[in-house]
């Protein structure tokens, strides 16, 4: 996304604490005290720490973590579900935190939509009245919610089923509806609270694929929650690590992947099919030289796994490395097979088993 | 002499005791007529009790030893005195918030028995229909509403049913709010949930009590004040429970895209507790009925009488048929109200 390099929404400073005192709690942690300490010595959990994130204007920000790591409660301080303890939170540039309930729900019903993890639709509305929910609330009449809400319903592929219940739809289907309720809001970011990790494998791949296929059209702000790194690596422009509440590592998924800076995300990777989710541009040499003993000419965005069996595994070849019809570098398959060792794990264990 | 009079001496509580009417006033009791009658004088020495038998030291022991102890007779004559004091106060605050409800009781009265029961018994078929929509609830309100009839008890089940139908819409009305204030704070629920307690398990005769003081027998709106008191607590209890029940990311969702408060009640939360509400309403009906009956120890009209009737007669079978028939405007509301119940469940999944 080069176009549009503006930052839609700033985290700064985030600090979250759960507990009776968390002001006081804050000083500790401000003082340098770590999450088991200060649950141990003050009796407060420490949600989020010293958060500082920039998610730019129509790109996916994937936050990716463990369970406990912190990014639910990091994405629902976005439309203040949940309140910090310090930080700011810019918004287009103004800091949501300072709204009133009144512009808070104005930013809630114009600005923000959310899907869930658990769908969260209403049982006793139909599918129609679902995907056009956002446009009732704003007030629009029932007509004009319905038409945005079918039109939406098109879009997931679910033309015939506006009359069902949620119910009576699949994991999936009912996933399709919460998409489309996000999109009818016609929002410019939308939040995805670990939106696919209900569904089945090849259920989940199809709602990737649906993701990315609306997101090449709308180039909407997404902002997508994820403990999956398959699907954060899938996904994600700008992929943000969190670790005990704190960000251990953000950039760009192939930068992170080429470059993990910290033992955990190491640990992390370790087990990843590294040749279908590294791009031939992250191991290229940049250069516009035409080289020689060339093999043929490959796609910049195109993954080594294709890339292998194009050369059959000869690791003598030498290709070009094209992006819109232009030269932009070489592939030395020597290159991309080193690429393809992991950096070694920091876990012993680990090592000794592999 | 009496068993305590050792206790008072050693505490030196003598002169306190002395100090208050030694004749003991208000009314003698039994007891110590007989006593009297039995000649036992003044000064004579009482047997010594034996340990096995020592008495609990309760107000009247105690007032045998000493007359400054009241006796449990003074104390529930003070506790009447006391509701006695409150009573003009109570009433005027009472008296004006609750006579609508004695205009609806007998207006309702009036309109169900001045109905003709060619039309009165359609037009209750017609709400079953409307309803319910089931053939066998309809049958059997019908067939019932005609074996009563037959048997010359239409009119007093009609007017049982007007009243259970007043006290039911009070009840919603008032307890519906109610439960949603109690879902919203935990402060209410606090405060709310050992007053619904004692009024589910006070017996349903004390109810009446207080109230006969307050108001004249022979208003309609004491017997009203007393069925909805009774009948209310189910559904206070239940929509309140039902909108506390409602799934959480579902909220989550409501506030997600901005909902307001009000959108969200509407909108959300009363209906996915409908379910359990109408459960409540069903429960308050029922509850309803059965206090209608003991209210027509305060005058209320209907199949209760009749039953009273039986007994203060003891016409043994005055007393049996009405209290079939009461069972059977039981089982025909029960079913009518579950019908719908089962319906507005049924459109939910």
């Amino acid at each position: 996304m080069t176009e549009q390099n503006n930052i839609k929404v700033s985290i700064r400073n985030l600090y979250k604490i759960f507990g009776t005192d968390p002001q006081a709690a804050l000083e500790h942690v401000r003082g340098g005290l770590g999450k088991p300490e200060l649950l141990e010595q003050h009796g407060h959990v420490l949600g989020l720490q010293d958060i500082n994130v920039d998610i730019r204007a129509g790109e996916i920000t994937v936050i990716m973590g463990l369970s406990g790591s912190g990014k639910s409660t990091l994405i629902r301080h976005l439309n203040r579900l949940i309140e910090p303890t310090a930080g700011e939170i810019l918004v287009n540039g103004e800091d949501v935190l300072a709204y009133d309930a009144t512009k808070l729900d104005a930013l809630r019903q114009n600005t923000m939509s959310m899907v869930f993890q658990k769908f969260a639709l209403f049982p006793h509305r139909t599918v129609l009245e679902n995907a056009g929910m956002a446009r009732r609330v704003r007030g629009e009449n029932a007509k004009a919610a319905d038409k945005e809400g079918q039109k939406w319903l098109d879009r997931v592929g679910l033309s015939g089923y506006g009359g069902h219940y949620p119910n009576q739809l699949s994991g999936g289907m009912q996933q399709r509806v919460g998409i489309a309720r996000a999109l009818a809001s016609d929002s410019e970011i939308m939040l995805m609270d670990e939106a696919f990790s209900a569904l089945d494998p090849l259920i989940r791949t199809d709602m990737q694929d649906l993701l990315l296929e609306l997101q090449r059209e709308l180039h909407k702000t997404i902002i997508f929650i994820t403990h999956d790194l398959d699907e954060a690596l899938k996904l994600a422009d700008h992929l943000v690590i969190l670790k005990d509440g704190a960000v251990v590592q953000q950039g760009e998924p192939q930068e992170i992947l080429l470059h993990p800076n910290d033992p955990y995300i190491m640990d992390f990777i370790a087990d990843i099919n590294r040749a279908r989710v590294l791009r031939v541009r992250s191991v290229m040499e940049v250069t516009t030289d035409p080289g020689t003993n060339i093999a043929g000419d490959v796609d910049a965005n195109s993954n080594l796994e294709r890339v292998i069996a194009l050369s059959e595994g000869d690791t003598n070849l030498n290709y070009r490395v094209m992006e819109d019809g232009a030269q932009v570098g070489l592939l030395h398959m020597r290159d991309l097979v080193r690429a393809l060792v992991p950096v070694e794990a920091s876990d012993p264990a680990r090592r000794l088993a592999s | 002499m009496a068993f305590y009079d050792g206790l008072i001496e050693t505490l030196g509580l003598s002169n306190w005791c002395g100090e208050a009417d030694a004749g003991g006033g208000g009314p003698v009791t039994m007891a110590e007529l007989l006593a009297r009658a039995n000649g036992g004088g003044a000064g004579a020495p009482e047997p010594d009790v034996p340990l096995l038998e020592t008495p609990f030291p309760s107000l009247d022991t105690l007032h045998r030893s000493c007359d400054a102890i009241p006796r449990t007779r003074d104390m529930t004559e003070a506790v009447e005195q006391g509701f006695l004091n409150i009573k003009d106060g109570l009433k005027f605050v009472l008296d004006p918030l609750t006579t609508p409800l004695g205009w609806l009781l007998d207006a309702s009265l009036d309109l169900f028995q001045a109905t003709p029961w060619f039309i009165m018994i359609p037009l209750l078929m017609l709400l079953t229909w409307v309803t319910a929509r089931s053939v066998g609830v309809l049958v059997l309100v019908t067939l019932s509403f005609l074996f009563m009839a037959f048997i010359d008890h239409y009119n007093e089940a009609i007017q049982t049913l007007s009243i259970i139908f007043v006290c039911t819409i009070f009840s919603v009305v008032l307890g519906v709010p109610i439960g949603i204030a109690m879902s919203k704070s935990n402060t209410m629920q606090r405060i709310a949930i050992p007053i619904l307690d004692m009024l589910q398990t006070l017996p349903t005769f004390v109810y009446l009590i207080p109230l006969i003081f307050l108001f004249s027998v022979t208003e309609s709106k004491l017997y009203g004040i007393a069925i909805i008191l009774y009948a209310i607590v189910p559904v206070i209890r239940l929509t309140d429970l039902g909108i506390r029940l409602v799934d959480k990311d579902v909220i989550e969702a409501a506030d997600a895209f901005g909902m307001s408060n009000w959108q969200k009640l509407t909108g959300v939360q009363v209906p996915l507790a409908l379910p359990n509400i109408m459960a409540g309403i069903n429960q308050t009906i029922m509850m309803s009925l059965a206090m209608v009956v003991i209210a027509s120890l305060v005058s209320a009209p209907g199949l209760g009488r009749l039953v009273l009737r039986g007994i203060n007669n003891l016409e043994l079978g005055v007393g049996l048929v009405a209290g079939f028939c009461i069972v059977l405007l039981a089982v025909l509301l029960d079913r009518a109200t579950k019908a719908a119940l089962g319906r507005i469940n049924s459109s939910e999944q």
